[in-house]
């Protein structure tokens, strides 16, 4: 039975590749142009992966794995394949994303079908066929039983996301904005790319499991010959220390880590990545592009676990983007802006986790994170179907008209601004204690958990920032006071996922659990559940880092107490008939604020400024320079300038005599020095 | 037949271009294509019958060679020209790729040459019994003939059916590569003359070269007449393929040359450089490739970095794709000298890769120009509501351009990149392999900034552009059987790497390298 379902694992990103390609050839006759085989394809999928989760729960090691299902390249020595690994993460993982995915498909219905502004537009089957593709390409990244076939699924998703961010295609911005993000996150990829090749290369495999190369990795820091017949290791550059070396892979694969979950300072294009439709936006924040990102991390902690440099770096860059972007979250004025900036505040807070070793709060988080973000993306969704604004300005007031919208939307608001019981609160909590932990017996990480609590005050200020204008107050245009109703595709999965940003943080309620000890870890065990070199014991284990034994009580009150000082004033500023703006540009910190810092300019310098000029410069050097001097010779030896004007005499006759020609008197040199006559 | 196909192929494929100049030329392009399924048919049931292992050089079997093979056709001196062809796991997927690319360039030639088309399609098949004459030869001098055969069909066909500059394109094409050829062939034969041999068999020359039976001569030591050979080998090929600094006839041949031409040009005849780079360079002297590989491999980093950024820098959307052929031949010669069997298998891929990649490019480019008359991107906007399909598949090529997985460009990178890294033959491989790779980055820039001003946005047209019509089939059928190739080769890269793999380890097992 389990054994089955483990086969028949591949068709769980099947079925919605299929759906990619009915949508793409048949979709403009079929009805809703695509949207219902979709819908099914990712449900599908979605029993599926519920399916072989619970295969994975009955089965007694909880692991599965075939690494070489399919050989794309066999070369003797280093064969490089495709395969599956089930385990407790890419289940859980596979269900999260199959979730998601299907109830996006569900709201595309109401957002892109049923809206006529929308509607009217076209281009639906390429939508569905570029979210099928999307989900499909997700799917197999999340099953990749090694690095190599990680990395290519990574791009596929890389290039969805650029197929609907830039989805509006006869827009300017949009073309933009989807350049953008592929290529700001290939730059992270490059990075990524060469890591792959270069643990290949070192490893002899890019596995993940089962004498995978994080098991290799141990083993070489555990001998001191790593190299060799004997050896775990195939090669290493230049008689450098294993440890190093590592490092510098890790940190390599980390780039792409970055681009992809949009940390700085590769988190430029997820802002502008906001010109797509908004239903995509909640699928690449919560479940598919983003989130690859630091899946990709936890998939291999193994390895990272036992390079507390890599850590360290992680931790940081997590801490810091935590508590800059939402800087930058509290001066949006469009609702789906904040949204943005939240999206990677957040994920530096599963960069931070897992970057202080907790690789149990990193996933829970980005969990809670996929089902609550989902929701509030969705809920803007559901605003602008009904008002078509989304500047907030324009907005205000909705809490009477749209109230599964608004009630839903609270829920997430809160679930996002960290206030208990709401999901949010919980993995939030688990993430900041762990770094807290840590940070005391290792003060350089304070520096991180630092910022990330700074973060949660402002989270908690420009959520409900957010929330208040959008829904309290006096509408602010006609179309806010009287918006258009919302159908049943678009308050499904606003209320699914509601429900989920309520209820999910309950499966790991750590605090609750150190005071009750009532064995309330059930995401903890289920991820330790896996035998061998996967579980959570094995990662603390390997990991270096020493903990401080202190109560949650304190930590938890202190980080409850600031969202909620943050939401409060909040309150007190926006909870109003007729809010100020109060950030309007003109101060200095508020324009840095306004221009996020200036980072766009600085990498729009870098692409086009510096790039640009120094293409420019070559080009002139190529033409001038080198072709000059081509033609140049030309024109000075024997066969140029007006002798070669001379010979053009246009007649198919005399180029033929002339090439032949040419033949012969090299046959007649050749010959004559090859000594055909002596 | 079968006995003699390889012979059969060039014969029939000549005896097809004289047929094919005989008849009018409004029957000219269906005849041709008729003609073309022969050759076509015959490489792809070589291909697909193929079983033999190693490199024909260097030991391996001999594919599809006939009892003709081995006839000395004229005695040269004290040598013999002998007439030997055969294949290996090599030669056999660039036969492939030439006789597919000759029967879609054929079709997509429909409608854009308008005159003297028995003349232009007779050329075009005479070009391809050389190319296949180019890559199934072993005789040096009979290799010589077709390698320089290949000129004649390619400077009528830019010289007198290209654009405005056509003569000027045409004749640098001509004078540089004829100046190329003259290089490599004195270089060659001043090694033979050093040599106990008695033909230019290239089997029996490796061979000899193996033994070291090289001696000096006219005061010059054998050491010496190896390195002086070696490099005026490498800059003869070096100009076909191109590298920097000698690549600059290429833009223009392509931007001059009609759309069909262009792809036989960025898709096969660039290839002869880099194959030939193989079979002489690195099969028969692995021990010098070693010796300079770091020289060649900044010369390969350079010609990737500098290709990309040329074309960046240009505003003609064929010349964007002329210039990233610069780029991704760096990545060939990259593979070539790391002398691994991923480096030079990923090498040999690459040119099948790019051959069909560039091919389905400058397709595309001839599709888009036919519609609008313009090729400059500034004239273009909003292409893609107009065009969908011509666009749709140009965006799906450029995507491949820039290694998308399960694209075959990516399998050849990767397999370069895999090669590369850690080769024992080249110090400081890790940083020569990231450097190149850096490319994948600007060659994504250069066309998705591309694309994005030409085929999105509101559709708007500069002053004096044609409002574009729908292709036609016959323009859109070969761009679709050439992605069909590209996603084929990049889901399943081992119908081709698996022969291709076979052939080179022995290349690699000669230069005593790491077998991986």
């Amino acid at each position: 039975m389990a054994a089955t379902i483990f086969q028949l694992a591949p068709l769980i990103p099947v079925l919605p590749f299929v759906a990619f390609l009915v949508a793409l050839t048949a979709g403009r006759w079929l009805p809703e142009k695509g949207a219902y085989v979709g819908i099914l394809a990712a449900a599908g999928s979605l029993g599926l992966s519920v399916w072989t989760l619970l295969a994975v729960n009955a089965s007694a090691s909880s692991l599965y794995v075939a690494n070489e299902l399919y050989t794309w390249a066999a070369v003797e020595g280093l064969s490089l394949t495709f395969g599956v690994l089930l385990d407790p993460l890419s289940t859980f993982m596979l269900v999260l994303v199959a979730l998601i995915a299907t109830l996006v498909f569900v709201f595309s219905l109401g957002y892109m079908n049923h809206d006529e502004h929308h509607r009217e537009r076209g281009g639906l089957p390429r939508y569905y066929a570029s979210v099928a593709l999307f989900t499909a390409s997700m799917l197999a990244f999340v099953l990749a039983s090694n690095l190599l076939m990680a990395f290519i699924f990574f791009e596929l998703v890389g290039l969805c996301s650029y197929l609907l961010i830039g989805f509006w295609l006869t827009d300017r911005a949009p073309a933009s904005a989807a350049k953008k993000a592929f290529l700001v996150t290939r730059f992270g990829d490059y990075f990524f790319l060469v890591g792959v090749v270069g643990v290949l290369a070192t490893f002899g495999t890019a596995a993940f499991a089962e004498g995978g190369f994080p098991q290799l990795a141990s083993d070489a820091l555990a001998t001191s010959s790593p190299v060799g017949p004997d050896g775990p290791l195939q090669w290493l550059p230049g008689g450098i220390d294993p440890q190093a070396w590592f490092t510098i892979l890790g940190l390599l694969v980390l780039g792409g880590a970055i681009g992809k979950s949009a940390q700085f300072p590769l988190h430029t294009w997820l802002p502008d990545a906001m010109e797509g439709p908004t239903p995509i936006s909640a699928l690449i924040h919560a479940a598919t592009m983003v989130a690859a990102g630091v899946y990709l991390l936890a998939r291999m902690f193994g390895f990272y676990a036992e390079l507390p440099q890599a850590l360290a770096v992680i931790a940081f860059i997590g801490g810091f983007t935590a508590l800059f972007a939402a800087t930058m979250g509290v001066v949006k004025d469009d609702i789906k802006q904040v949204l943005a900036y939240s999206t990677i505040s957040q994920y530096g807070y599963m960069m931070l986790g897992l970057g202080v070793g907790g690789y149990v709060a990193a996933t829970f988080h980005l969990m809670t994170h996929a089902y609550f973000k989902a929701l509030l993306f969705l809920g803007a969704g559901a605003i602008i179907v009904a008002t078509h604004h989304q500047d907030m300005w324009a907005l205000g007031g909705l809490r009477e008209h749209l109230p599964v919208t608004r009630w839903t939307f609270l829920a997430g608001a809160l679930s996002l601004a960290g206030i208990a019981p709401f999901s949010g609160f919980w993995s939030k909590e688990e993430v900041l204690f762990d770094a807290l932990i840590v940070g005391l017996e290792h003060p350089l990480l304070l520096g991180a958990y630092a910022m990330a609590l700074v973060a949660v005050l402002l989270t908690g200020f420009y959520t409900f920032r957010m929330y208040f204008l959008t829904f309290h107050g006096e509408p602010r245009s006609d179309a806010a006071s009287d918006p258009d109703p919302v159908g049943w595709a678009i308050k499904l999965p606003l209320v699914v996922l509601g429900t989920l940003a309520v209820v999910a943080g309950f499966v790991n309620m750590k605090p609750v659990d150190y005071y009750v000890g009532a064995d309330l870890l059930y995401l903890e065990r289920w991820l330790d559940g896996v035998a061998g070199a996967l579980s959570v014991t094995h990662y603390h284990e390997l990991l270096s880092y020493s903990e401080a034994a202190i109560s949650p009580l304190g930590p938890t009150l202190l980080t409850l107490g600031l969202a909620l000082i943050g939401a409060y004033m909040a309150h007190l500023l926006y909870n109003v008939p007729d809010p100020d703006r109060y950030f309007d540009g003109t101060g200095v910190v508020d324009s840095l604020l306004k221009h996020n810092y200036y980072q766009d300019e600085l990498q729009v310098w870098l692409a086009t400024g510096l790039t640009g000029s120094i293409a420019r410069v070559s080009n002139l050097f190529d033409q001038r320079a080198i072709d000059g001097l081509v033609d140049g010779t030309a024109s000075a030896g024997l066969i140029g300038g007006d002798r070669v004007r001379n010979v053009q005499f246009g007649v198919l006759p005399g180029y033929v005599a002339l090439l032949v020609g040419s033949v012969v008197v090299l046959i007649l040199v050749a010959g004559l020095y090859g000594g055909w006559w002596m | 037949m079968v006995d003699v196909i390889i012979e059969a192929l060039i014969g029939a494929t000549l005896l097809a271009s004289v047929l094919v100049l005989l008849v009018p030329d409004r029957v000219a392009g269906v005849f041709a294509t008729l003609l073309s399924l022969v050759p076509l048919g015959g490489s792809l049931w070589m291909f697909g019958q193929y079983t033999g292992t190693g490199n024909v050089l260097l030991g391996g079997t001999r594919g599809f060679e006939s009892t003709l093979s081995g006839t000395t056709l004229v005695p040269m001196g004290p040598y013999e020209v002998q007439w030997i062809a055969a294949v290996d796991g090599i030669a056999l997927p660039l036969i492939a790729l030439s006789t597919i690319l000759t029967t879609l360039s054929i079709v997509s030639a429909f409608n854009v040459i308008e005159e003297r088309q028995s003349q232009f399609y007779g050329l075009v098949l005479f070009l391809e019994a050389a190319l296949i004459g180019v890559f199934s030869t072993l005789d040096f001098f009979v290799w010589f003939i077709f390698w320089e055969a290949v000129l004649l069909p390619m400077y009528l066909l830019i010289g007198v059916w290209g654009g405005e500059r056509r003569k000027y394109a045409a004749m640098k094409f001509l004078i540089y590569t004829n100046v190329a050829s003259f290089v490599l062939f004195i270089g060659f034969l001043a090694l033979i003359v050093g040599l106990d041999v008695e033909s230019f068999s290239l089997i029996a020359i490796t061979e000899a070269l193996q033994a070291g039976q090289l001696s000096g001569y006219v005061g010059l030591d054998a050491r010496t007449l190896l390195v002086v050979a070696y490099w005026a080998l490498f800059v003869g090929f070096a100009v076909k393929v191109p590298i920097v600094p000698v690549h600059t006839w290429l833009p223009d041949a392509h931007v001059e040359a009609p759309a069909p031409v262009s792809v036989l040009l960025a898709g096969v005849l660039l290839k002869m450089g880099t194959y030939a780079l193989l079979r002489y360079n690195v099969t028969m002297f692995p021990n010098l490739t070693q010796q300079f590989a770091e020289v060649i491999a900044v010369i390969a980093v350079v010609s990737v970095i500098y290709g990309a950024l040329l074309a960046l820098a240009q505003e003609d959307l064929k010349r964007v794709v002329a210039y990233s052929s610069v780029s991704s031949m760096g990545y060939v010669i990259l593979g070539l000298v790391a002398l691994t069997v991923y480096g030079i298998g990923g090498g040999t891929f690459q040119m099948l890769s790019h051959g069909l990649i560039s091919g389905l490019l400058f397709m595309a480019v001839g599709v888009i120009y036919g519609a609008t008359h313009t090729r400059m991107i500034e004239d273009l906007s909003g292409l893609a509501t107009r065009m969908p399909i011509a666009v749709g598949v140009f965006f799906a090529g450029a995507f491949g351009y820039m290694g998308l997985p399960l694209m075959s460009g990516f399998a050849a990178e990767v397999f370069v990149f895999i090669g590369a890294f850690d080769a024992p033959a080249l110090a400081g491989s890790p940083v020569f392999t990231a450097l190149g790779m850096f490319g994948i980055v600007i060659v994504a820039g250069y066309l998705l900034w591309a694309m994005q001003r030409a085929f999105f946005g509101p559709y708007e047209l500069a002053d004096g552009v044609d409002t574009p019509e729908s292709a036609g089939a016959t323009d859109i059928v070969p761009l679709f059987v050439l992605l069909g190739l590209i996603v084929l080769l990049g889901v399943a890269p081992e119908i081709a790497f698996g022969m291709i793999e076979d052939a080179t380890r022995p290349i690699v097992e000669v230069a005593g390298g790491d077998p991986r």
